[in-house]
């Protein structure tokens, strides 16, 4: 059987029905009351993001899977304390998977061996066709789209810092821009971007 | 500590922080409801652009990581409490935590860092790598709350504890070690309960990390010397007795 992809859309063979796409936020809360089938699922639904961004972040595909699973085996440990109040439970994940990242990168001071990449030119990561569902296809042509929606430099303020875990002062650097520029259009960016992408938390 | 510490909001929801400026900014967090608000909404907006990465896992993880949660255990849903932390012992804790990990992280930097005292002691470094993502992950908490105390002899015991994590990290960092034939040993007290000793160590050691589970519950840790076999009961008086309540 294959392990990975979204076994979602397949019936679940030991299920009478098929079921209908997984929410994370139930599947999280299943995962809470220690249901190791929904934590299979919640694996399927997430892992091809919180193993491209942490891949995208380290540049290493051995050291990405160490710290992808570093962060998945997390989320299971700490679904409990999952807070739907400050927001969705994909948030929570990939929150958790980018912290991981940026410490790892900073400790191993990796950042000097890697390629400075300006921009969001990179922004197609390969990826199996199979895991090409349609919501997947139009989340990552909306977040494209609201990308394109920035300035150029809040654009590559954004995109520096989250895809390749730079600091903002290294931020700065590479572009050549002052500290508080870089803080404003990190801020600004990510003000623009939440109200492309309709983000909402429920508080 | 910065008047304009919410301009780091945008760069604080990107993970573009170092140590201390997150620590800053999370005290600011908790003083300022709004505040709260936008990184949420700011950190849901960043979030997103993990759609963008996709990429498919290697084949091995997913039953790596489902053997992984087959043996790990589940954090209770407690309620994070009320962080208490003094300014000054958070910036000096956040420096000492960034020295420890990057301790922890590269290995033989451990030795650099606290040059003669850790040499002789490989194994420490030793099980400082083995839990090195968990103490990097306790010293990183949200919610770290950290007491120091000054040990009778000299030198200092930092505790550190993080109730998100359920565990917290003891810092202890002797200046010399106990005369010969005897043992630092750290306790954990829990109300009601007897002392616990915490991890064992050895004649001439002066300095570990100690990883401790369940370390929230502890009212204090208690730091003793003892004979160089497993001591049952602390030795008083105590060395340093870090209240943590």
């Amino acid at each position: 059987m294959t392990e990975r992809g979204s076994s979602a859309r397949r019936p679940d063979h030991l299920a009478a029905v098929p079921k209908p796409p997984p929410d994370a936020g139930e599947l999280l809360r299943s995962v809470a009351r220690g249901d190791e089938k929904a934590f299979g699922r919640l694996y399927d639904l997430v892992a091809p993001r919180v193993y491209g961004l942490i891949r995208r972040v380290l540049r290493d595909p051995g050291l990405a899977e160490e710290v992808a699973q570093e962060v998945l085996v997390e989320v299971w440990r700490t679904a409990a304390r999952f807070d739907p109040a400050r927001g969705s439970a994909t948030s929570w994940v990939f929150t958790i998977a980018h912290r991981r990242a940026v410490d790892r990168v900073r400790s191993e001071q990796a950042a000097t061996d890697r390629n400075l990449k300006v921009g969001a030119a990179s922004i197609d990561t390969p990826y199996d066709s199979v895991l090409d569902e349609v919501s997947g296809r139009l989340e990552r042509q909306q977040v494209r789209h609201c990308l394109d929606d920035l300035t150029e430099l809040q654009r590559q303020a954004v995109t520096l810092a989250y895809y390749q875990g730079y600091s903002y002062p290294q931020v700065a650097e590479l572009l050549n821009a002052s500290l508080p520029t870089v803080k404003s259009r990190m801020r600004d960016g990510l003000i623009r971007l939440r109200d492309c992408l309709g983000v909402e938390v429920t508080a | 500590m910065t008047t304009d510490i919410h301009a780091l909001v945008g760069a604080y929801a990107l993970d573009a922080v170092d140590d201390v400026e997150r620590a800053a900014f999370d005290r600011h967090l908790r003083e300022c409801e709004n505040c709260r608000v936008e990184v949420d909404e700011l950190r849901a907006a960043s979030a997103r652009l993990a759609d963008g990465a996709w990429s498919v896992p290697p084949p091995g993880l997913r039953d790596e990581v489902m053997t992984a949660i087959g043996r790990t255990r589940q954090l209770s849903p407690a309620a994070p409490a009320k962080a208490r932390r003094d300014a000054s012992r958070l910036r000096r804790l956040t420096a000492a935590a960034a020295v420890v990990v990057a301790a922890v992280g590269a290995g033989t930097a451990v030795y650099q860092v606290q040059d003669h005292r850790v040499r002789r002691e490989q194994g420490i470094a030793a099980a400082a790598r083995a839990s090195e993502a968990r103490v990097r992950a306790i010293l990183t908490a949200p919610d770290l709350v950290t007491h120091e105390e000054t040990l009778a002899d000299g030198g200092r015991v930092t505790v550190a504890s993080s109730r998100l994590h359920d565990a917290g990290v003891i810092v202890l960092d002797a200046d010399g070690a106990p005369s010969s034939g005897r043992v630092f040993q750290l306790w954990t007290i829990r109300p009601g309960g007897a002392p616990e000793p915490v991890g064992r160590m050895i004649p001439g050691q002066t300095a570990v990390v100690q990883l401790v589970e369940g370390l929230p519950g502890v009212t204090d840790v208690g730091v003793t010397v003892e004979p160089d076999n497993a001591a049952t009961t602390p030795t008083l008086p105590m060395k340093a007795d870090v209240k943590l309540v």
